[in-house]
């Protein structure tokens, strides 16, 4: 049985979510009504029966620290293997667009040494999916690869940052490039990788610290055995404010949210202890997701609604993801708009983007 | 250990046969409530609100439930290497094994337990109501009497009374006498069965007791009056905030449904003593394309594709296309399939309406309909 550790590279930004990323990292970015995008690879490690997982911090790391803590919620804050939290280096991030800096893992070496498993299990925070690492270490022990990169075929988002397999009959990787062939089969920010090869990488490339490890298995894709192993089920890509509304809307569909949700691989996330929602007499609400804790007395169709949100009456809210202890005010109309946390929507006020072109309204904003 | 001055004894073992089907699987205490809690978090998290940081919870009946809901008290933050939660079941000894024959007899039991802490003073709570309550401020007045014995009480209407323990008290508010259930109450002070007493006084009324072969071995019944007799200071703290029985299915019911108020008395949704639960972790609840939710409760993980109207829809529960879920609770993980209809009734946990059936309760004031956990229902 392979022996696996997981890695989870959060040290990634972008400012292509018009503020929603000015003073946080990715990897925290609200998601699905009580999630953090971070939440998505803890909880696949952690359901793959994987109990050491180290996360590479990004250089905000405050919001993300204070969601994950000690890994508590995900039984990660343990004697034997545990969270460990990798300071990740600090410059040429926001431009460089890297998920798996080398640097990061340069230094953090000592924990791979000591981790001493088989194989890690690395994952980027850009991809909201439920995988089961085991299947893959399964695949990846078969066929006797080096590394195996997990792929969804059939993918294109329309992104610079995303990356394409090219593949032989028998799974072997021949070339990692960034458009899609008509296969279309998109890296999806993660993969497996024996221990000792990724250690060795961190020797051969020390003075190269500024690759990304992705290029490196590109450099090399003809010197060692790189496999693609095909995921099927739902991903959501996270790469901009659009496809991150597009995103979290894939959930309103029952077979989006029973693939994710699954009773038996469960996203875990920081428990908050919020009352129920509560809906008023008045409230109407239709094809939604909703958190705990809201109180609604408005109109929401077609929406995503964080933790805590209070919809007052007469408002409507329409195809919109409105995050944590948001107000949105009497009468106020909503359409297109994602509200990060604690806006406030004023009475009246009447505002919205198109599906393709959402507007996004800042942390702790008035409008 | 390290010395505590108040530790709290929660008295969680009875069976609630009052609450029907509701308890024939599971303790009264681990009864759902209110869509996400069971009935002991408001207990627990008045303990952790009132920095009681010690808990000892004796259980018997059912406990598996109850059990596996409290863990090590994490949940509460009552996972204190210095103290924290203890579920204390019964246990055999040399000369054999027998169950908690009684309140009193149940503590008793444990005073070793009460001992490892070496404790100023004991808090005795029983872990079926609904009340946000700081202990300290009770603590405080038990200190400044220099009391054996605090009884926290609450005014009810005098028509009310006999169905409580009632105090009579003099202009001190020390109690002169004590009355279980009485036909001719002298007072309207009800006995909310919460209890401060100083341990050396709680400590040699449990011996005393445990020798007495004809005692029941009850608070209530023999340890206060106990006291009462042998001239001991006892006194009766005021409580003025909102608390109530859930023990029968009317008062529970009725407890939850005004929970759906504007402003309900009981409020959970304040920031201030906070009501903690040990949640499960399921996603935010998705509401339909045709459904219809007013003036409900609804928790994580639900799905509603009907129709929800002035009722608690607890976690995990699922009401089915064209089911209506009307003055009714749904426990966690009901599921009330295509068309049928819910009205005036509770559908205990991971219990079944079957599609097109009608589990309905009466009018006003007549019964109403419950369903035990795991339980099915088709029309007839």
């Amino acid at each position: 049985m392979t022996t696996m550790v997981g890695l989870v590279s959060a040290n990634y930004n972008r400012n292509t979510f018009d503020g929603l990323t000015e003073d946080r990292p990715v990897a925290s970015l609200p998601f699905g009504g009580r999630y953090r995008l971070v939440d998505f690879p803890l909880s696949n490690m952690v359901n793959s029966g994987i109990i050491t997982v180290g996360l590479i911090t990004p250089y905000l790391y405050r919001s993300l620290m204070d969601h994950v803590g000690v890994g508590k919620e995900w039984a990660l804050s343990r004697k034997v293997g545990g969270m460990f939290i990798l300071p990740g280096s600090i410059y040429g991030l926001k431009s460089m667009n890297s998920k798996f800096l080398l640097r990061d893992l340069i230094q953090n070496r000592p924990f791979l040494e000591r981790a001493g498993a088989d194989v890690i299990a690395v994952s980027g925070v850009d991809k909201v999916m439920n995988i089961d690492y085991r299947e893959v270490a399964k695949a990846h022990e078969a066929s006797g690869a080096d590394i195996t990169l997990i792929y969804k075929e059939g993918m294109a988002p329309a992104d610079p940052g995303e990356q394409y397999l090219e593949l032989t009959d028998t799974g072997r990787v021949t070339a990692i490039r960034s458009t899609p062939d008509e296969h279309k089969r998109c890296f999806i920010s993660s993969f497996l990788i024996n221990s000792d090869l990724l250690l060795s990488f961190t020797k051969w490339y020390e003075a190269l610290g500024y690759m990304d490890v992705m290029d490196i298995f590109a450099e090399n894709l003809d010197k060692m055995v790189v496999c693609g192993y095909k995921y099927d089920g739902f991903v959501g890509v996270v790469n901009d404010l659009s496809s991150y509304m597009d995103a979290n809307m894939r959930l309103l569909d029952d077979e989006v949210r029973s693939e994710l949700f699954r009773r038996d691989r469960p996203i875990t996330t920081k428990v908050q202890d919020s009352p129920p929602t509560k809906y008023l007499g008045a409230s109407s609400v239709r094809h939604s997701l909703v958190a705990s804790g809201c109180i609604i007395e408005g109109r929401v169709e077609d929406s995503i609604i964080f933790r805590g949100v209070n919809i007052k009456k007469g408002a409507v809210v329409k195809n919109c993801v409105i995050m944590q202890n948001s107000v949105i005010g009497e009468n106020a109309r909503l359409e297109n708009v994602v509200c990060d946390k604690y806006v406030n929507v004023k009475n009246g006020v009447q505002t919205s983007g198109s599906p393709e072109k959402p507007i996004a309204v800042e942390k702790r904003r008035e409008i | 250990m390290r010395k505590k001055e108040c530790i709290a004894m929660l008295l969680a073992g009875g069976q609630g046969s009052r609450l029907g089907p509701l308890t024939r699987k599971n303790a009264k205490p681990a009864v759902a409530f209110g869509g996400k809690y069971r009935i002991i978090d408001f207990s627990l998290s008045n303990c952790i609100n009132s920095n009681i940081d010690t808990v000892g919870v004796l259980t018997q009946y059912k406990p598996l439930i109850l059990n596996s809901y409290l863990g090590n008290g994490v949940a509460w933050d009552l996972d204190n290497p210095e103290g924290g939660l203890h579920i204390l079941p019964p246990y055999a000894t040399e000369s054999g094994g027998r169950w908690y024959n009684g309140t009193a007899d149940a503590i008793y039991r444990n005073m070793d337990f009460i001992e490892r802490y070496d404790p100023e003073y004991v808090l005795v709570l029983s872990g079926d109501h609904l009340y946000k309550m700081d202990y300290n401020e009770m603590l405080t007045f038990h200190k400044k009497n220099n009391a054996a014995l605090t009884v926290s009480v609450i005014q009810v209407p005098m028509e009310d009374a006999s169905r409580f323990g009632v105090m009579s008290v003099d202009g001190d508010m020390r109690i002169t006498k004590f009355e279980e259930k009485p036909p001719k109450p002298e007072s309207n002070l009800a006995s909310m069965g919460i209890y401060i007493f100083s341990w050396p006084v709680l400590r040699n009324a449990l011996i005393a007791d445990h020798k007495d072969p004809d005692s029941s071995k009850d608070f209530g019944k023999n340890i206060i009056p106990n006291l009462l007799n042998a001239g001991e200071r006892l006194f009766a703290y005021t409580f003025s905030g909102y608390w109530k029985d859930v023990g029968t299915i009317d008062s529970y019911y009725e407890a939850q449904m005004s929970l759906l108020d504007e402003h309900p008395d009981f409020n959970i949704f304040e920031s201030k003593m906070r009501i903690f639960s040990n949640a499960n972790m399921l996603p935010p609840h998705y509401i339909g394309s045709n459904a219809v939710v007013e003036r409900s409760l609804v928790c994580n993980g639900c799905e509603v594709l009907g129709t929800a109207k002035n009722s608690i829809i607890s976690y995990d529960a699922h009401i089915g296309i064209g089911a209506v879920v009307e003055d009714a609770i749904l426990l966690p993980g009901a599921r009330v399939e295509a068309g049928a209809r819910v009205f005036r009734a509770i559908v205990g946990e991971n219990a079944t309406i079957e599609a097109g059936a009608c589990f309905c309760g009466g009018t006003e004031k007549e019964r109403i309909a419950v369903l035990g956990d795991h339980g099915r229902y088709a029309s007839v």
